[in-house]
């Protein structure tokens, strides 16, 4: 605290006892709150590594265990056509969500997943149903307790349900079974039903990567997604910038 | 023999991820529990917080469970259930399995048998999503710091840039596999009932599938906003995609296998 500060909380103690009492009890809130997010950062960093030597040992150990490793080279490959829109993905939303999440509730978050739909309409709601800002020292507990539970829940349920698919599972997945013909069609369903509703909100973004890539395809049938994906998605974000360049967005 | 990868071996090490995910939730849990306390809030409220939040899960952690079924048929149940629930989001998992793929000559409209086919697919998947991991614990602290500021700063306009700009990426990754659907080629299958020519090309089947999930998907949307219907707008995604998945084996069902399984590419 400056001179200055000392000199005018001095003279407001002169005036007013009370108000003396209320800054120094303000000043022990904000440092007993920046300790707390100290030990937040301390304990994020923590088991975020945790969860990353976690993460990383699982395809290690399904190497080990069965016994034979994926060619670098095609490991790459792939990476090389999904890995740049992901990255960049992640530091857009690292960045975006920073403001919202609170510090506990962005170390869980980005290990446990699911965020734009699931763990931050999950906190927004929980500090509108408690009437605080997610920059508060209060909204700063809601987020984290909220974003914890629904963390707890979503684990547990998942594992649920796949203990409980698990006997069932083969009658589903037999390549002569009922339900072949659906799994076959899991690609066009699932991009289907979350591209819906991008394409009516950005149909001006969406009209020119789609027509292109057909367009691409009937010259060239046999190109994988690997190739695809990030033909279309420089495409669209080019003729986004392209769009609101000219005004039309 | 049983499948490889839905051994025990493969189940315990999702118990060890998962144990992780729960210990981390666990102890955040109690360090926000307690200092919510000691700041004075009433224990009533943040047991409110509890309560409410978890409720608030169920739905969308149901439809994130009909994703890792979807996914179960080419991946097996562990794979996709490990994914989901750490870090994973459904589109870029699917994104990722099918890149790896691509680069072997597979596909993830069929089961993967071969387990070295299998462990590529886990490197691509874990390796394109670990990135937040790092950038967190780096530089949270230091970008609450610049972001607070530049939150400040920010005008309408360019956060309407940065939006669409998302979007545009997603819809980018979204286009390829629509134009796959409508005029790719498709890798052979091995359906013992059609032979080799039922694969996952594009063809009749691909493209009512795009068009009924694509329908089926602004309907339900349109539904819950007019009504309000809160749970429908959580579960369309899911809907759609099996009402889409449905249809395609009400095709195989009834129309003739020379038109039900017709694809244009091969």
């Amino acid at each position: 605290m400056s001179e200055d500060k000392k000199l005018t909380a001095e003279n407001a103690a002169a005036e007013n006892i009370s108000d003396e009492k209320e800054a120094a009890m303000d000043k022990i809130a904000n440092e007993s709150q920046s300790a707390y997010i100290n030990k937040m950062h301390l304990y994020g960093r923590i088991w975020t590594l945790l969860a990353l030597a976690a993460i990383m040992a699982v395809p290690v150990l399904f190497c080990i265990h069965l016994n034979t490793w994926p060619k670098a080279s095609n490991v790459f490959k792939a990476l090389a056509s999904v890995a740049p829109l992901f990255y960049i993905t992640a530091i857009i939303e690292t960045t975006a969500y920073t403001p919202l999440l609170g510090t506990g509730g962005m170390y869980l978050s980005f290990v446990t997943g699911n965020i734009s739909n699931l763990k931050l309409p999950c906190a927004l709601s929980a500090m509108e149903a408690a009437h605080v800002k997610s920059t508060s020292d209060e909204g700063e507990v809601i987020t984290t307790i909220s974003i914890a539970v629904s963390s707890i829940v979503t684990t547990a349920i998942l594992a649920l349900f796949v203990l409980a698919f698990r006997p069932v599972l083969p009658y589903f997945t037999k390549e002569d079974s009922f339900f072949a013909p659906a799994f076959k069609q899991v690609l066009p369903a699932l991009f289907g039903a979350l591209g819906a509703q991008y394409f009516t909100k950005h149909w001006k973004i969406s009209l020119l990567p789609i027509l292109a890539l057909v367009i691409f395809l009937i010259f060239s049938p046999g190109t994988g997604s690997g190739t695809l994906i990030p033909i279309g998605v420089v495409l669209s974000i080019v003729w986004c910038l392209v769009l609101y360049k000219l005004k039309w967005l | 023999m049983t499948d490889f990868k839905e051994s025990g071996f493969m189940y315990a090490v999702g118990v060890m991820v998962i144990a992780v995910v729960m210990g981390q939730s666990i102890f955040f849990l109690v360090k926000a529990y307690k200092r919510g306390i000691e700041l004075g809030m009433s224990k009533s409220s943040l047991k409110e917080t509890m309560v409410s939040s978890a409720l608030f899960t169920v739905a969308p952690a149901l439809a994130i469970v009909a994703t890792i079924l979807a996914l179960s048929g080419s991946l097996g149940l562990v794979l996709p259930w490990i994914r989901l629930s750490v870090i994973g989001n459904i589109s870029q998992e699917t994104a990722a399995a099918s890149a790896a793929l691509d680069t072997v000559g597979g596909s993830i409209s069929q089961e993967v048998t071969d387990p070295n086919q299998f462990t590529l697919i886990t490197w691509v998947m874990t390796l394109g999503s670990i990135l937040p991991l790092i950038i967190l614990p780096l530089f949270l602290k230091k970008m609450q710091k610049g972001i607070n500021k530049a939150v400040k700063k920010s005008t309408k306009d360019n956060s309407k840039l940065v939006d669409s700009l998302a979007a545009a990426a997603f819809i980018g990754l979204i286009s390829a596999f629509i134009a796959r659907a409508i005029d790719g080629k498709g890798t052979a299958g091995n359906n013992p009932y059609y032979g080799k020519t039922f694969g996952d090309g594009a063809g009749i089947m691909s493209v009512t599938t795009l068009v009924v999930a694509v329908a089926v998907m602004l309907i339900l949307s349109k539904i819950a906003e007019k009504h309000h219907i809160k749970w429908l707008e959580t579960f369309a995604m899911p809907i759609s995609m099996f009402a889409a998945m449905g249809v395609a084996i009400l095709m195989a069902q009834v129309l003739p296998a020379d038109i039900a399984y017709l694809e244009w590419r091969g």
